[in-house]
Formats: structure tokens, C-alpha cells, sequence
């Protein structure tokens, strides 16, 4: 399978094609340590548990962003993407038969290669306050109910990748949008049982960057690597936010 | 010419896994300037993906009604094969109830029992479900409420930054030196104290469960500056990694009451362990699967069952979603549906850096802390559930403990920077484009070497070819060669200065294992297939010298478990 990368060395971007002979369970990972480590060691990606928990390799593959280690060579041309198609879709390379494209995350600046700032998106992450604030200190551990526990694990289970921020058109267009996934570990501490009820956690996001950025197009959900859905946070949110207006009003 | 800049800071955290966090967080609390350097976001540390759990003698279900911290520090000895330290082991299974509940208030999110309370899960070699967890995600969740924890204290963090020399004067840590892996330049940092919380050694096996970033950078580090190593011939294989790519297959999968089963369908764990079954300790499960294929009945002679259907959807769903989720991601196996492949890997590093129960070091003001330490408290053979346990209850010891120990001295800035100087120079040969051999080459050939000579299975004459086989790889790496010039995000060059780091770590494996003349948890001589207490019940130490790696034993502290022989 032949591969085209999009390259930026810090001065100029280019596209390289590489031909990575086929294996048994090979991943878009696996093909990229190939070329660095039998055609051309200047390529830089981001790795390290190669086993889709770690968060550290989305990227954007044949135009849907992925997490490289989870992605089986063999089956990128066959899995449709039912994602909306935004803007930065449209630029860079175009899409083949004859090689499967892989390209940085959109909307992250890019600093070489594959590799993207993250910091803007653990700023977003960081304006949440991504702590418990609870006050309580049981003697023993808090009661939870399991129900809730799985409500929980919903949120809990992101990995911080990024490909959702990276899959949002919004975000294309908002410089200043905080993207879904901190609004999902926002909804996170919002909806856990420990918290001080007297923490206002939803009105951190109350405002055009926050909640009411959305425009479900849903491509966070539909590219979440670990079932995140949040547009149904925004969504629960928004409704929560406009109950208890009206109640004030 | 870049300047040669030193950056100043109390104490410095290498690592921002579990037991980096959470030492940063303990030491930070006196006030301290704490910073963490880490070679990855620390989101991105190995810790992020244990899967099944972490132990504590909380006794929230009816099973376990009596389970106190004695019979968790009991399993964990036996488990151990005796050789692990008795107060160290003591320390932590007392500590064990107390840090989880400390998660849970920082805010992890538990798996619950219908009574609100932290549920429990039985595992290999323990008397009783004592395995806490969050689903079959434990370390994501508590990696992520420690990395919360830091964001809410507001500690410095230089990610992507690789240390490449500890710096140290009469037996004094002063400082070390690293490279900002982004800009590509070396970065001096003096300090008062510097914690090692870097992870194992695995990847020094092809076979291994582990994140592909530990390459054992910190035990490097710590031998070079003139620590010993310890018990570092001690590897565990888990007996169930995903065929293929290796992929961790949580023991709560069996803990949960999954089968192992040959190409006969039997379960043959009743002909090694009749009474643990499945759930006798790693080291006994891992040699069970390669007996099996090597009498004829695994699969394709490589692999054998892990058979869950019988557990049913919904309960593979609740309490092991991310199982199913790699089994069909990277295998196209849904458990439900079909049996996984699974094959012994390698999966843990139990030996490290020598460190006392406070995770001190012989050098002043240098502590180690987690896989990378070895203080000893897994002895031949780690329980599962203990390594989550160990970073954090360790973790924030050794903090505390920096907290309490703290002077600020003056530090010897001309060493740091000749240590910039000479650090600089190896890059620049790295990066010249001269030299005869590329690193990954050399690194697959170890790779080979280690499973192949120092595996599952060894014995000596088949270790000394192997260990001279390391040290031609050791030699080799003084013609490793970067075949491109760019000094910024040079994915080769970090490679190749981890590849450093395993070469130096594989040979004292294998010196280790060849001079153990028995057999003992996870070191499993063909030669000598007895444990023998009189000869080997020690601590293998090794240290470097001039004259090359100098070999030694230590005692082991032993307590009130008898020391005995170990049947399941």
C-alpha cells in the first residue's frame, strides 16, 4: 500500500509517497514506523501505547480524523466515514484509491510532520477546571450509585485525543470555540454525584465559545475513538441552562 | 551556538506517569517548587493503560468480609516467590486502603457495588476479591484524576523534554540535562532533589504489553550516575497478550471468570495449578501456555484460548468493554462471539533502581519511584493490582518525604554545563550522518535477543549466547547513525537515544539471570528448576564500575511470613 504524507519541516510543506509492503493486522502506526525506520527517518508522529488509550496519535487519515494505532491498513478504504464535510477537509491533499493520505489534525497548528500544538486545546481543557470540588470528606469512600457510574463512564472514558476538536467544523470556524471535549469533561464533573451541589460547573461554558457554539453536526461523537457523545452533554446542557432561566425569569 | 541555559527548580519530577504525579502532588504540598519533566504529555504514560485494577484490603464485598492488610501483604510475599522486602511490602498493603480512598475523593470514578461501595474483583494469587477497579480502564481513570489533581495545583510541566544525564557531585544530585524534544536543544535544570518515575524496561522485549516509550531511560540513568540495579533479571510475562500485536488482555478478564483453553478445548490450567486455575499467578499461567504449545496444543503453535462467552454479553460489556473493544479493534475477535488468542508477552519490569522504602537512593537528593525503582516489594513475581498500588502509595512517600528533607544548597553550575557540553557532543555524532548502522535495526535485533535467550523459558547456555549477543548490540551502538540533520521533533533521534538506554538495561538483565543459578517466580531456569533459599534467597545487585558491570547480592528483609514453599 502506497502512502501520501503530508510533510512541513518548519519551513516548507511538501507531500512524500511511500510504498510500505502489506502485513497481517498492520496498522496506519505500524506503516508510519516503517517508512521512519526503513525509507526515511525524518518523519515525526506522535506514539506511545499503540493500543488506542493513550491519545497521542489522531491524525487525520484518508480525510476522517483517527487514531493512527487503531486504524487497520487493510480496512481504511473500506470503512465510511459518515462525518459532515467542513472546510479544512477541502484544502491539503485529495483522496485516491491509489494510497491512503495521512495528514495532521485540522485546526491545531501544525509544527512538523504529524505533529500538532496541543496546547490550545488543553487550554480549552484547563478553563473547565477539570478537578472535583467537593467539600464532603466521608469517612470511607462516597456512595455511588452504579447506575450513575455508567452515566459516568460515558464522559470518563475520553482520552483526550483531540480527534473530535480536529472533526468539528465549528471549531474551523470559532478560533475561540473550547470544542467538545472539554465540554464533555465539563458535563463530566457536572453530572458526578460528589460534587458540591452548590458549584454552578455548567455556567463555566455559558456563553457563545461554550455551549452555544454547537451546531451538532455530531462528527465529535461519530469520530470519538472511545463512544464519547458530546453533543448529548451540549445538548443536556443547553436545556438544563434555559430551565433554570426560565425559573429565574 | 546555543547558550547553554540552566533552569532552575527544587525538585524535579523525570516522568508523569502515576508515581510522578503523585510524588509532584506530595512534594508540592510543603510549598516546593516542583516541575515535571516527561518525554510525553504525561496523559500519554504507560500507567494510562493497565487495565484491571489496584489492590486494598477494603472488604466491601461479603467474600471478603475479613480481608485485612496482613493477608493482602501475605499474597503479595508468596506471589513474590519470598524474595520481596517484608516492611516494604507491610508499608504499602497498610497504605492500600487508605490511597484508594484518597482516588476516590480526588475523584476517580469506580466501578460501585449495589451499595454505593467501591467494588472489588478477584485476581491471580490473592485469597479474595481485594482488586478495586474502573471497569477494565483503572489506570486511564486515575491517571487522569492525578493529571487533574496537578492542573488544579497548578505544577509546571516541560512535556516532550528527554533526559539524557543525571549530574551529580560527591555522591550530591545537582542537576540533569535534557532534550527539548520540540526546539532541539539541550536544556540544563539544576535541582535540589530529582524524583525517577519513568516507567520499565519492556520494550527491550519484542513480545510486551507495554507502551512503545519504555525503554528503562530512568534506570539507564540512575546506573550511569553509579546506582545499582536490582533484581532486574526478574521480567513478568502475562500469560494473556492479544496474538499479534501483544495487546494487554486484563487477568480481570479471568478474574472475571474467563477460560484458558488449548486446541483440545480443555482447560488445562487444572494440570499446573488444580486449585487457582486460571487465576494461579502470572508466572505459573505464562509457562502453563508455552508448555502447552510446545507439547502440540496451542493454536498455530503460537496461542491459546481466552474463551469469555460463557460470561455473556452483558456482562462483558460492563465489566470488560475495553477488552471487547481491543479484541475486535486489533484482532477482529469479538469475545462474545469467539474466543481471543492470546500468548504470553512480556508485561513488567519488577526489578529497578535500588531504593529504600522512602525511595531514596545512595546518591543524595536522587529518588526513584514506581517500575522503575525496586524497592522491593514484587520480589520474583508481581501480583496483579499491585503495580497501580506500588506508584501511588510509593509515589506519595517519597514526596512526602522530599517535602520533609529539603535544603537548598548551592549547585555546581560548570558540571551542569559540561554535562550539556558533553551531551552535545554524542548528538552532534548521532545527527553527522556518519556511522554504519541505523538504530532501529539494532533495536529489533535486542528486541529478538532478549525473548529469544532471556524469555519465559531460560537456561545457560542458551543466556550466554545471548548475553554476548547484547553486548555486540552494546557496541554496535557507537556506529548507530540519524540519517537526517533536523534537530527539531526528531522522532529517530529520541528513538535512538532510548535504544541507549535499552542496551545498557538489557545486559544487566541477562547478567542477572545467568548468574541466578535457580529458579525462582518469574525467572524460570530449565537448568536449575528448584528454587534454592540457600544460595539465592538475595537481591541481585548489579552496578557499574570502570571495569565494566560488577555483580553482588543483598539480603532480603524478611518478616513474619515464614518463608516457604509456594503451591496454588
Amino acid at each position: 500500500m502506497k502512502f501520501k504524507i503530508y510533510r512541513f519541516d518548519g519551513e516548507e510543506e511538501s507531500y512524500d509517497t511511500y510504498d510500505v509492503p502489506n502485513e497481517e493486522g498492520q496498522t496506519v502506526l505500524d506503516a508510519l514506523f516503517y517508512i521512519q525506520e526503513n525509507i526515511d527517518d525524518s518523519l515525526s508522529f506522535r506514539y506511545s501505547c499503540r493500543g488506542a488509550v493513550c491519545g497521542s496519535c489522531a491524525m487525520l487519515i484518508d480525510k476522517v480524523p483517527r487514531l493512527a494505532c487503531r486504524t487497520q491498513v487493510k480496512k481504511v478504504k473500506e470503512i465510511k466515514s459518515d462525518i459532515e464535510d467542513y472546510e479544512a477537509l477541502k484544502e491539503g491533499g485529495g483522496l485516491s484509491d491509489e494510497y491512503v493520505l495521512i495528514e495532521p489534525l485540522p485546526h491545531l497548528e501544525v509544527k512538523k510532520d504529524l505533529i500538532v500544538n496541543m496546547e490550545k486545546f488543553f487550554k480549552n481543557y484547563e478553563k473547565i477546571k477539570p478537578f472535583l470540588q467537593s467539600d464532603e470528606e466521608p469517612e470511607k469512600e462516597h456512595l455511588m450509585d452504579p447506575e450513575k457510574v455508567e452515566e459516568l463512564e460515558d464522559y470518563t472514558n475520553c482520552i483526550l485525543c483531540a480527534a473530535c476538536f480536529g472533526a468539528c467544523p465549528v471549531n474551523g470556524e470559532n478560533e475561540d470555540y473550547i470544542g467538545p471535549a472539554a465540554l464533555a469533561k465539563l458535563y463530566r464533573f457536572h453530572i458526578d454525584s460528589r460534587e458540591d451541589e452548590e458549584i454552578e460547573r455548567l455556567e463555566l461554558a455559558d456563553h457563545e465559545d461554550g455551549w452555544w457554539a454547537c451546531d451538532f453536526y455530531t462528527n465529535c461523537m461519530k469520530v470519538c475513538p472511545k463512544d464519547v457523545p458530546p453533543n448529548f452533554a451540549i445538548g443536556s446542557s443547553r436545556q438544563q441552562l434555559e430551565e433554570k432561566k426560565d425559573e429565574e425569569d | 551556538m546555543e547558550g547553554k541555559e540552566i533552569l532552575e527548580h527544587e525538585v524535579i519530577i523525570v516522568g508523569g506517569g502515576l508515581s510522578g504525579l503523585r510524588a509532584a502532588l506530595a512534594a508540592g504540598k510543603k510549598g516546593s517548587d516542583v516541575a515535571i519533566i516527561s518525554k510525553v504529555h504525561p496523559l500519554r504514560s504507560h500507567s494510562v493503560a493497565a487495565q484491571g485494577g489496584i489492590n486494598a484490603s477494603l472488604a466491601n464485598v461479603p467474600e471478603a468480609e475479613d480481608d485485612t492488610w496482613k493477608d493482602h501483604a501475605f499474597d503479595t510475599v508468596k506471589g513474590s516467590d519470598y524474595l520481596a522486602d517484608q516492611d516494604a511490602v507491610e508499608a504499602m498493603c497498610k497504605d492500600a486502603p487508605d490511597i484508594v480512598l484518597e482516588l476516590e475523593h480526588m475523584g476517580t470514578v469506580f466501578s460501585r457495588l449495589e451499595d454505593g461501595k467501591i467494588a472489588q474483583r478477584p485476581f491471580g494469587g490473592a485469597g479474595v476479591p481485594r482488586t478495586c477497579y474502573a471497569a477494565d480502564r483503572t489506570g486511564h481513570n486515575l491517571l487522569n484524576t492525578l493529571y487533574e489533581q496537578t492542573v488544579a495545583k497548578s505544577l509546571d510541566s516541560y512535556n516532550e523534554y528527554f533526559v539524557t544525564s543525571l549530574v551529580t557531585e560527591d555522591k550530591k544530585i545537582q542537576g540533569l540535562v535534557a532534550w527539548d524534544i520540540e526546539k532541539g536543544r539541550l536544556v540544563g535544570f539544576s535541582a535540589d532533589a530529582v524524583v525517577l518515575a519513568t516507567g520499565g524496561y519492556g520494550r527491550i522485549y519484542n513480545r510486551s504489553t507495554n507502551a512503545l516509550i519504555n525503554t528503562g531511560d530512568g534506570a539507564y540513568l540512575a546506573y550511569e550516575a553509579g546506582v545499582a540495579l536490582e533484581d532486574m533479571e526478574f521480567i513478568q510475562f502475562h500469560p494473556t497478550t492479544l496474538y499479534g500485536s501483544n495487546i494487554l488482555m486484563t487477568e480481570g478478564a479471568r478474574g472475571e471468570g474467563g477460560y484458558l483453553k488449548n486446541t483440545e478445548g480443555e482447560r488445562f490450567m487444572k494440570d499446573y495449578a488444580p486449585d487457582a486455575m486460571e487465576l494461579a499467578p502470572r508466572d505459573i499461567v505464562a509457562r502453563a501456555i508455552i508448555t502447552e504449545a510446545e507439547e502440540g496444543r496451542a493454536f498455530e503453535d503460537e496461542y491459546v484460548h481466552l474463551d469469555l462467552r460463557h460470561l455473556g454479553e452483558e456482562k462483558i460489556s460492563e465489566r470488560l468493554p475495553g477488552i471487547r473493544q481491543i479484541a475486535q479493534d486489533f484482532a477482529g475477535v469479538d469475545p462474545v462471539e469467539e474466543p481471543i488468542p492470546v500468548q504470553p508477552g512480556q508485561h513488567y519490569s519488577m526489578g529497578g533502581i535500588d531504593v529504600n522504602i522512602d525511595g531514596e537512593t545512595e546518591i543524595d537528593g536522587l529518588y526513584a519511584v514506581g517500575e522503575c525503582a525496586c524497592v522491593s516489594v514484587h520480589g520474583a513475581n508481581r501480583l496483579g493490582g499491585n503495580s497501580l498500588l506500588e506508584t501511588v502509595v510509593f509515589g506519595r512517600r517519597t514526596g512526602k518525604k522530599i517535602g520533609e528533607d529539603l535544603k537548598e544548597e548551592e549547585k555546581d553550575k560548570e558540571k551542569i554545563e559540561k554535562a550539556i557540553e558533553k551531551d552535545r557532543e554524542e548528538i552532534d555524532r548521532l545527527l553527522s550522518g556518519e556511522g554504519e548502522v541505523i538504530y532501529s535495526e539494532v533495536m529489533k535485533e535486542l528486541r529478538e535477543t532478549m525473548f529469544e535467550h532471556f524469555g519465559v523459558y531460560r537456561q545457560e547456555g542458551s543466556m550466554k549466547e545471548g548475553l554476548s549477543k547484547v553486548r555486540e548490540l552494546k557496541k554496535k551502538f557507537d556506529s548507530v547513525y540519524i540519517d537526517n540533520e533536523n534537530e527539531k521533533f526528531n522522532t529517530a533521534l529520541v528513538r535512538t537515544l532510548e535504544l541507549k538506554s535499552m542496551v545498557n538495561t538489557a545486559e544487566v538483565v541477562a547478567l542477572g539471570s545467568l548468574e541466578r543459578e535457580e529458579s525462582r517466580g518469574s525467572h524460570y531456569r530449565r537448568d536449575h528448576p528448584e528454587r534454592r533459599d540457600d544460595e539465592y534467597l538475595y537481591h541481585t545487585m548489579v552496578e557499574k564500575t570502570e571495569e565494566g558491570p560488577e555483580l553482588y547480592y543483598e539480603d532480603v528483609t524478611l518478616g513474619q511470613f515464614e518463608v516457604k514453599e509456594r503451591e496454588y
